[in-house]
């Protein structure tokens, strides 16, 4: 992502709200596109997007400028999605035990992919543990850089190098698994 | 040059990450031989391809939403997380000064005890043991997990606005009301034609209904004391004297100690466009959330054994529905007729619900004003936040725990008490410490009963029976730590806070604490609850050869085992209802007024006393009783 003017950042944390809206605008679509991606879910990544910068307005003032706001950015939204797929999951615990004992009322969400290779890279991506995926989508969707990745996830490179390496040996054990069961009918 | 390594290499070049090097040759030369490694690099550039190409839906315009709220929730310079409370503490009135730290809330209507529990058959038909971990059915994996979801989920609740009806039985119609919450320490709680609360940090209103009483001499009352505004100042943080109802955000203390059993599973379904997962408990359970609820809607009473459906957002645990039935028992109805109500079985007497829920979302800041026009009563809570403090700081907190307000308590007559908090979303943490206590018990408040645990290095520490507070009586300082997390959490921080503790003097009424495992052997043929959930560890007492076991479980439910080996009788029974029961097998009996169950057993007295458990579930309590 381009990197922003810091006079902009400053001014839009000092409660500037036309800078401050320039940069939810400069960045919406990377940061949609990223928990669209990680959350394998488009209402959901609405949701925690506005929820990113909302964040993002509350803690301008703590930025320090010698950092790479973008990566800062990228930061908060995967600390949002963490967040949010904690809640997810504990949904799922929640309605899967439930499910067990009730009859619910059957109402599911949606989230709108449409086309084979889309489901099947959809689906690729959703088998990875959210380490491996974040990573993947840091890397493969946005080019960013393991060093850069490393500061947004907070983990050494040598643990991106490796999660990288095994986030592509399970994405293509996967989808040789769905070619093979396509082909088998 | 091995397959493994090689297709690292791969991965690493892939995305620009390989140096130049000898290697490089390496790899090239593996791959020009290799199959399957050939066909991992293309398999991985293919997966690149669809990732970068893939077309993904259009971004949606999250700029536009986004601005909405800034613009609606404030106008001020991001400046500090709490810039809208700040704003707000310019409005708040002055402190009088003339009045002490004791709070009084004219014109709220008290809250009444939750009296003596009954149940349908005097014979020992287990109405109620579904409530108790002994002889239960099998509960629903969802309500299983709900006790520890909720304490989970506290922390990543920073903000809440809801709306909701509440109707009772004995008041017609239904009224509105609005709950806006901002972690830690900033709620504002309001129902039509009720009462209205709002805590901000230090300050704290509350705005009554005041009934008038014409004393001698008056004629009638005057229109401006219709309604009553009592007003603290100085609150210290987190303060159970001018409390904040955080049950009504995440009912922690209605669940903490629920363990697994939490009740009867209801399934799932869809409330105002959140999922939700339900669970039947009993009033004594969530009487913490009646009691917040009650701060604004001044609530009818209800009986302890009432059965409440309870719905929670499955995301956040945020109570969405909560209704409360008239129980189907023998001595309801006398207990009804004494609270000055009528129930017929399976009415719904109290009934709450969400009809509109965001959660950290920003709150509107006028959500907070405080009641308009000069309050009627001022009290100084004592507290101001100072820089140092006495209360000591551990060395470790719970991951994501942030400091808050931190100062010093001053009281007339009272002892100064230094004060630290910590929080994380709705979670929170308190440290309080006072130098040279004198009190002849232990500081803190920690009630009659207590449990003396070994914290290490840290010394001698005495933990509540709920065990929602741990005390330290040190060198020169008495140190008590409080907060909605976890029992053993708080120990940790007890045990990190650098401070030995010591055995209390034996002039304290703590000295006659023990452990269980001790007093068995100081008391032989004690029997103790086994296989018992639902509940904490007991507070083991003695006097005498008079052991007392005190379990406390989630809310309001307890009970306390006393047992006497130099008793072989039951005294003359005091309680005018007493029945005669059969408790293992042996002749009892039981008072509903009293809720008290005794017998006699091997020459031992023993008695089950509870305020809040039915009779079924004090039988079933004492089945389940075996020799420690």
């Amino acid at each position: 992502m381009d990197e922003l003017d810091p006079e902009m950042i400053r001014a839009a944390a000092a409660g500037d709200l036309a800078a401050f809206e320039k940069i939810v605008r400069a960045y919406q679509q990377n940061i949609w596109r990223f928990l669209r991606r990680f959350l394998g879910d488009a209402a959901a990544a609405e949701d925690v997007a506005q929820e990113v910068f909302l964040r993002l307005y509350r803690s301008l003032p703590s930025f320090a400028h010698q950092a790479k706001f973008s990566a800062w950015v990228f930061k908060i939204a995967r600390n949002a999605a963490l967040d949010e797929l904690r809640r997810q999951k504990r949904r799922e615990r929640l309605m899967v035990a439930a499910a067990t004992v009730a009859v619910t009322d059957g109402a599911t969400g949606s989230d709108g992919t449409t086309g084979e290779a889309r489901v099947e890279i959809e689906a690729a991506l959703a088998a990875l543990p959210d380490d491996l995926r974040e990573t993947v989508v840091l890397v493969e969707v946005f080019g960013l850089p393991y060093a850069e990745v490393s500061d947004v996830v907070g983990v050494p490179v040598g643990t991106i190098k490796s999660r990288m390496f095994r986030a592509r040996e399970r994405m293509q054990t996967w989808a040789r698994c769905a070619e093979e069961a396509a082909g088998e009918l | 040059m091995s397959c493994d390594a090689t297709r690292l290499a791969v991965s690493l070049r892939c995305d620009g990450e390989l140096p130049d090097g000898p290697e490089l040759d390496e790899l090239d030369a593996h791959l020009a031989g290799c199959d399957e490694c050939r066909r991992f690099e293309r398999d991985a550039a293919r997966l690149r391809a669809r990732l970068r190409l893939e077309p993904v839906d259009e971004a949606p315009d999250i700029a536009a939403g986004v601005m909405a709220v800034l613009q609606a929730s404030t106008a001020e310079a991001p400046t500090s997380p709490d810039r809208v409370t700040r704003q707000r503490a310019r409005r708040r009135p002055a402190a009088s000064g003339t009045a002490g730290p004791t709070l009084v809330t004219p014109g709220r209507r008290p809250r009444r005890p939750l009296v003596a529990a009954a149940v349908a058959a005097v014979a020992g038909i287990v109405a109620g043991a579904t409530f108790v971990g002994i002889g239960r059915t099998p509960q629903s994996p969802a309500a299983a997990d709900i006790p520890s979801e909720v304490v989970a989920a506290q922390r990543e609740v920073r903000s809440v606005d809801a709306h909701f009806e509440v109707s009772e039985s004995d008041e017609p119609g239904t009224r509105t009301g609005r709950l806006a919450y901002e972690a830690p320490e900033t709620l504002a709680l309001s129902v039509e034609g009720g009462n209205t609360l709002v805590v901000d940090r230090d300050a704290w209103w509350q705005q009554t209904r005041r009934e008038c009483s014409p004393v001698a001499g008056r004629v009638s009352c005057p229109e401006s004391i219709a309604r009553w505004v009592t007003s603290v100042t100085g609150r210290e943080p987190f303060s159970a004297s001018a409390p904040i109802p955080l049950e009504l955000v995440t009912p922690v203390d209605s669940f903490a100690l629920a363990a697994t059993p939490g009740g009867t599973g209801l399934g799932v379904r869809t409330i105002v466009g959140h999922r939700a997962v339900g669970v039947t408990v009993t009033a004594a359970q969530v009487a913490p959330f009646l009691s917040g609820l009650g701060e604004a809607a001044a609530l009818r009473p209800v009986y302890p054994a009432d059965p409440v459906e309870m719905w929670l957002d499955a995301d956040h645990l945020v109570p969405l529905v909560v209704e409360v039935r008239a129980a189907d028992d023998a001595w309801r109805p006398r207990w009804a007729a004494a609270q000055g109500v009528v129930d017929r079985p399976g009415d719904t007497i109290v009934s709450f619900e969400v009809t509109s829920l965001r959660v950290n979302r920003p709150v509107a800041g006028d959500a907070f004003d405080p009641p308009r026009g000069r309050p009627d009563a001022t009290v100084d809570g004592g507290f101001r936040a100072t820089r140092t403090t006495i209360a000591p700081e551990p060395s470790r907190l719970p991951e994501g725990f942030r400091p808050q307000r931190s100062g010093t308590v001053t009281a007339p007559g009272g002892p100064r008490v230094g004060v630290r908090s910590w929080s994380d979303g709705r979670a929170w943490l308190t440290v309080r410490a006072t130098e040279g206590w004198r009190g002849g018990r232990l500081f803190g408040d920690l009630g009659p009963d207590v449990r003396p645990i070994d914290l290490g290095p840290a010394g001698q520490g005495y933990v509540s029976a709920d065990g929602r507070s741990v005390a330290l009586h040190g060198d020169g300082i008495d140190v008590v730590v409080g907060g909605s997390l976890a029992p053993s959490q708080l120990q940790d921080v007890a045990a990190d806070l650098g401070i030995v503790g010591r055995v209390v003097p034996p002039s304290w009424s703590e000295a006659a604490s023990g452990t269980l495992s001790g007093t068995v052997q100081a008391v032989p043929g004690l029997l103790a609850p086994r296989g018992l959930d639902g509940f904490g560890s007991a507070a083991v007492r003695s006097d005498g050869q008079t052991v007392s076991l005190v379990y406390a479980g989630p809310g309001d439910r307890g009970f306390t085992l006393v047992q006497d080996p130099a008793t072989s009788q039951l005294a003359p029974s005091g309680a005018g209802d007493a029945v005669g029961v059969t408790v293992r097998g042996v002749p009892g009996r039981y008072s509903y007024e009293q809720g008290q169950l005794e017998w006699v057993e091997d020459g031992t007295s023993r008695a089950l006393r509870s305020p809040s458990l039915t009779l079924g579930e004090l039988l079933a309590i004492a089945e389940g009783l075996a020799p420690e």
